[in-house]
């Protein structure tokens, strides 16, 4: 059993229908992403994971235990980074983690101990302004700080990236795959590369069900050796190559891609190429990344 | 060895969950107090109940003085004015004038305490830290309670002080009392304010609430043979200082009314328990 697990979950808004039938687990000490579109169900669905939201039907575990909507007890278990960390903004990080520490019941010394290495952790050691005054991408570190702080088993991220530059998303996107060894990491995004980076789990979540769910690996490999690309030394080996591949497409002065190649395929074009006597500068599988995959998905 | 088996199955437990209780509640308690003294809050109203304390006594000092600079005037329009006498009584009369005024500000500055919350998402934080929603509930009325209760001494303790010092507090009656009746009314409209809070998601929104609640009871008291059993009789508190009324007639409100109190917590723990954040 996973330390989530999701099953036939629904839940509208009115007449909206915005989760539909929605099932999938996250195995422990994985970095599990969630992929979709602004508006797939990505937030509604951490937020009935966290109680905040009721669904419609369905179940949801954590750790094994059912969540209950408002006295949500499983939340012991979890960390929440919401999307737009807010904070008391007239304490300190210390204060603040001083408070959280207390809500969960843990001991001064211990909260203390906690916060002295999250606040490393994060960066923010030695900051002593109040939150107000924080940036907002001090802020999402502030929100990684307090969400690890009862060293939860699982940690839930809603688009812990989205709203910073690229150095304060590297920074966030290191310091959630350095924790990956204590804690089960579940983060949502719409930024692909920020996933293929740390995830090992990838979910893609498209009109309220899940269209993919595998390993990175897996998913990957469903389109493998998918097409490859030909870079020619000359223009006139481009054309020259097109007449006898009519499949192929230009992409630049030089360059054709193939389609869905096998590898006796591309044998079999490497052989036509010798015997045409034509160099080519680069000969390449391509790799699909997961932006294929995720434009393959929303279109459906 | 008994009372040592005793202490580790039942006594110890029970400290530690009780411990976590009161834990979290006074977590929160600090947290709303950081955020009163911080954002300024609680010394702006602190000033505002010492004005209203000096307010009293000052308004019936000064009655004497502007009569006789009135009194030209009133002569050519036929009145005559002889004589003003002020007391103890003439500043009461002012303070029950005067508080209800500190009271509305009062409630202005807690009508945000549950929407800014709500707006900013703050709460969710804290609700998914493992915090019982009802604490959050109970430290919030706590903290509005605590300094109702400070604000209301503190005008009360400066208006006796100068009545003291300048006339004599005997010639009131019942002053303790229906300074209580007035200072229970500020509790009901504070649990008024926590029950609009957890229905609505506005400041406005929970003013307006509010000021309904308050209107329905004091429509209804309109009524001769009911006014007696709504809380905002309370608010004719001031009249038992002639000692023309005795208090007993105040009690069956004065009950109400902690009735009220208690229903309207009732009722609002159990709509925020349910409530989205």
């Amino acid at each position: 059993m996973g330390i989530l697990e999701i099953s036939h979950v629904t839940k509208s808004f009115g007449s909206n229908r915005v989760i539909k039938d929605l099932s999938f687990s996250v195995p422990e000490h994985a970095v599990f992403g969630f992929i979709g579109q602004n508006g797939a169900g990505k937030t509604t669905t951490m937020k009935m994971v966290l109680g905040l939201l009721k669904a419609d039907s369905g179940e949801i575990y954590v750790n094994g235990e059912k969540v209950s909507f408002g006295q949500t007890a499983t939340n012991r278990f979890i960390g929440y980074l919401p999307d737009v960390p807010e904070f008391y903004g007239f304490m300190t990080p210390r204060e603040y983690l001083a408070m959280c520490g207390q809500i969960t019941g843990m001991f001064p010394d211990k909260v203390k101990e906690k916060s002295t290495e999250l606040l490393k952790l994060v960066g923010l050691e030695g900051v002593n302004k109040q939150i107000r005054n924080f940036s907002r991408g001090m802020k999402q570190r502030m929100g990684i700080a307090q969400a690890l702080l009862n060293s939860p088993k699982l940690l839930i991220c809603d688009e812990p990236t989205s709203a910073l530059d690229p150095i304060g998303r590297k920074e966030i996107l290191d310091i959630l795959y350095s924790v990956r060894e204590h804690t089960t990491v579940i983060f949502s995004t719409h930024i692909l590369s920020d996933m293929e980076r740390i995830c090992d789990r990838v979910a893609f979540i498209h009109d309220g069900n899940i269209a993919l769910n595998g390993t990175l690996d897996e998913i990957k490999g469903i389109r493998k050796g998918e097409g490859i690309e030909i870079d020619f030394m000359h223009k006139k080996d481009a054309a020259f190559f097109l007449q006898n591949y009519s499949s192929g497409v230009l992409s630049e002065e030089t360059r054709i891609v193939l389609k869905k190649q096998s590898e006796d395929d591309i044998i079999e074009i490497m052989r036509f190429l010798s015997q045409k006597n034509i160099a080519v500068r680069r000969l390449e599988r391509l790799e699909p990344g997961l932006e294929d995959l995720f434009l393959e998905v929303v279109k459906g | 060895m008994k009372e040592k088996r005793f202490q580790l199955l039942i006594l110890s437990p029970l400290k530690r969950t009780w411990g976590i209780k009161m834990k979290q509640w006074t977590a929160f308690i600090k947290k709303e107090y950081l955020e009163q003294l911080r954002t300024g809050k609680l010394l702006v109203l602190l000033i505002l109940f010492c004005l209203f304390g000096i307010m009293n006594p000052a308004i019936a000092k000064l009655t004497p003085w502007m009569m006789e600079i009135l009194s030209s005037q009133m002569e050519e329009s036929g009145m005559i004015v002889t004589g003003v006498k002020v007391d103890a009584m003439t500043s009461w009369v002012q303070f029950f004038k005067n508080m209800p005024m500190a009271l509305i500000v009062f409630m202005i500055m807690f009508s945000g305490s549950f929407t800014t919350e709500y707006q900013k998402g703050t709460l969710v934080n804290v609700v998914t830290k493992g915090m019982k929603r009802y604490k959050i509930l109970a430290a919030k009325m706590g903290i509005m309670m605590m300094i109702w209760t400070l604000g209301c001494l503190v005008s009360f303790g400066i208006t006796f002080g100068y009545n003291a010092f300048f006339w004599d507090n005997s010639v009131v009656h019942h002053i303790g009392f229906s300074v209580f009746c007035f200072y229970l009314l500020g509790l009901w409209l504070t649990a008024d304010l926590i029950l609009a809070s957890v229905l609505c998601q506005s400041a406005s929104a929970v003013m307006i609430v509010t000021g309904v609640m308050f209107l329905v009871s004091y429509l209804i008291g309109m009524i001769p043979v009911v006014s007696e059993y709504l809380p905002t009789y309370l608010l004719r508190s001031g009249e038992l200082l002639t000692g023309a009324k005795s208090a007993g007639g105040y009690c069956i409100s004065v009950a109400v009314t902690i009735f009220f109190i208690v229903l309207e917590a009732v009722l609002s723990t159990v709509i925020f328990n349910k409530r989205n954040l």
